[in-house]
């Protein structure tokens, strides 16, 4: 946003690399410490099925941390995307049941017109868009009660085959995490090598600079938004396979802010412009981690939502660029 | 824009065209006229909808309902009149309420503290606000992403508090029923959401404070260049805006009798809705106490009218998202330029 030309201080690049390191290794490392935290302070988690218990919990939390990334990657951010979620499991459970087993892929195509629809709004009239994400929100979440009538929607016919997804797995890790980790290839493919890819990067660096390049931005910003709507289905789909049911409150409905953390903790920007999906298959592996690691070191489980807040605050902290003379607002 | 409106007035000067004092006084409160116009024009459907919507009983009823978000959105209007935002109010708000009620007269028992569960349980508001102030100001994080920790933040402290044990109610009766009662023909709630809105104004009209406020909001760099104390002047404001979150956490809890973590559900989708409705800019600098108040009748009008006309009131968090995204576009309609950064 602001225009002026940083000089770099003497000292300057050992901070650069710092900086690059971090993006490169440090979710790798955060979750290797975590991990190695747990598997050292209770030995019988690596016995009881504890990784098939991480890897099922990261596999939600990873496809919205995906959407989030993408929508973060161009400067902007999300806030409707775990209510999105809900509402595509409470739909998919209650089309499952009527229309059979063409409903993914029907939810999939709507779930990606109200992430369109928060990008069309975002992009052409150009307001905020956590303000505007704040108020799709509670549409979406309002939604999600009329239509299940404010109880939970169990899957009674054609659900074998998503079920399936959440059975089946190699070497204890359920198709769904697999499911997470292909969508998180797709998006690093997607934002390395492609053209409307390297193009939303560019946004989040400079949007000035984008314009003026002739990359239509407007566009670039609805895609981005459809992707974490579509990403935000995806999340609905394990949530079934997992559950077999959906409700307003139930599994999936606190995907919020583990999301945006995966999201963080996995090297994105809070300001645009830099994002590795990869790297947030381990931000979400971590976040996911956080209920586990924080009982091995007798934190009380009700505190859960404390540590996803000041992980939040302490990472952004921590890995935000700052100039001393630019307005944050 | 403002050039042009020069030019007219001075033609009009030039030719010696009076100005209308009524014309001039409509452009003036433009916003706080088409609100209470609104407000008319709801009343009187929702009233042939449902002839109980015009009885005194619910008038008695939306002001009721109206207090606990009007309280909230004073320190909400504050917070955007700086440009940025408090999205950590309900997370503050359940911290406060639970602080308040373990230090009170409970079903849990424990000791009494009589006064200072009051100051115990602001007191921790008003620091929640200050860490976020203070990561804001010094840290350079931004606000929504530091409240979006915070509401967690508080939830968490709520949660801790709270146990596993029973949910806590209060056993003082004159308390819980405090809320209710009436006091110059309103109810007490409402009265203190009314007392918060006129020192708001009056804080934000007649101190150096409420000045510096407004020209921080209006622009930062200008304001920073007349050596005025932006920083201090933003985290005294996230200080102001937790206090009164605490404040409504424990109105929340009185009119309750009780409290659990989420006690504070939905109250900051009533709260922004109404402040940017009033006419409270986003982008900060430009709004007023009273536009609040109004759009915070708006609002609670609104849902109580749906709520008489046999909405369900699973439709709630939908009308006030829509209207927050109604106003919100209508604000930056006017604004809209190709080059022009909205993140």
């Amino acid at each position: 946003m602001t225009a002026e030309i940083n000089v770099v201080p003497a000292g300057g690049n050992l901070k650069v690399k710092l900086a690059k390191a971090w993006q490169s290794v440090g979710p790798l490392v955060v979750f290797l410490t975590m991990f190695a935290l747990v598997a050292i302070l209770t030995p019988t988690f690596l016995g009881n099925g504890g990784v098939t218990i991480v890897a099922s919990s990261a596999a939600s939390v990873l496809l919205v941390a995906l959407g989030q990334s993408l929508v973060l990657n161009i400067g902007s951010i999300d806030l409707s995307n775990a209510s999105i979620t809900i509402l595509g499991a409470i739909l998919l459970a209650m089309t499952l049941n009527s229309v059979g087993a063409i409903a993914p892929l029907f939810i999939l195509i709507v779930v990606s017109i109200f992430g369109a629809i928060n990008g069309l709004i975002i992009a052409f009239t150009q307001v905020p868009s956590f303000a505007l994400t704040l108020g799709t929100f509670g549409i979406f979440q309002s939604a999600a009660l009329v239509v299940s009538g404010a109880t939970t929607v169990y899957v009674k016919e054609n659900g074998d085959a998503i079920k399936a997804l959440y059975q089946s797995g190699i070497g204890g890790i359920p198709m769904t995490f697999a499911l997470g980790v292909i969508a998180a290839l797709v998006a690093w493919w997607f934002l390395r090598f492609t053209r409307p890819g390297l193009a939303m990067t560019a946004i989040g660096k400079n949007e000035s600079g984008a314009i003026f390049s002739g990359i239509k931005t407007r566009w670039l910003k609805v895609l981005a938004f459809t992707m974490s709507g579509f990403l935000s289905g995806l999340a609905g789909l394990t949530i079934i396979a997992q559950a077999g049911s959906a409700s307003p409150m139930g599994l999936g409905s606190d995907l919020l802010l583990p999301g945006i953390a995966a999201a963080i903790v996995g090297g994105t920007s809070i300001s645009g412009g830099v994002t590795n999906p990869l790297n947030v298959v381990f931000g979400a592996l971590s976040v996911a981690l956080v209920p586990i690691a924080s009982a091995a070191v007798g934190v009380p489980s009700q505190a859960q939502s404390l540590v996803y807040g000041l992980v939040i605050i302490v990472t952004v902290a921590l890995t935000l660029s700052r100039s001393s003379n630019s307005i944050v607002k | 824009m403002a050039s042009t409106a020069n030019a007219k007035s001075m033609n009009r000067a030039a030719t010696g065209q009076p100005t209308s004092v009524v014309a001039s006084f409509i452009k003036r409160n433009v916003e706080v006229i088409s609100i209470s116009a609104s407000i008319f024009v709801l009343a009187i459907i929702f009233s042939i909808l449902n002839p109980r919507f015009a009885s005194v009983e619910n008038l008695e009823n939306i002001l009721n309902q109206a207090g606990l978000p009007l309280i909230i959105a004073v320190g909400a209007t504050f917070v955007i009149l700086i440009g940025s935002i408090d999205l950590s109010v309900e997370g503050v708000m359940s911290a406060a309420g639970m602080t308040f009620v373990l230090m009170t007269a409970n079903s849990r028992g424990g000791t009494d503290y009589g006064f200072w569960a009051y100051v115990v349980a602001i007191g921790l508001a008003a620091a929640l606000g200050f860490f976020s102030g203070v990561l804001f100001t010094k840290v350079k994080v931004p606000s929504f992403i530091v409240t979006l920790g915070m509401w967690y933040v508080g939830l968490g402290v709520a949660t801790v508090l709270f146990g596993t044990d029973t949910m806590p109610f209060l056993t003082n009766d004159d308390l819980s029923t405090w809320a209710s009662q009436q006091n110059l023909g309103m109810p007490n709630n409402f009265l203190l959401g009314l007392i918060v809105a006129i020192l708001g104004a009056l804080f934000l009209r007649f101190t150096s404070f409420g000045r510096v406020t407004l020209a921080v909001g209006n622009n930062e760099e200008i304001a920073r260049g007349n050596g005025l104390k932006v920083n201090r002047n933003k985290v005294t404001v996230f200080v102001i805006a937790g206090a009164i979150s605490g404040i409504a956490g424990i109105v929340a809890t009185i009119q309750l009798g009780a409290v659990n973590p989420t006690i504070a559900a939905g109250n900051l989708f009533i709260a922004l809705p109404a402040v940017v409705i009033g006419g409270t800019s986003l982008a900060g600098g430009k709004g007023s106490m009273l536009g609040t108040v109004l759009g915070v009748i708006l609002l609670t009008t609104l849902t109580n009218g749906l709520t008489l006309a046999d909405v369900s009131p699973n439709f709630k968090t939908a009308v006030s998202g829509g209207i927050l995204i109604l106003a919100i576009v209508i604000t930056a309609w006017s604004q809209r330029d190709r080059l022009r950064i909205s993140k």
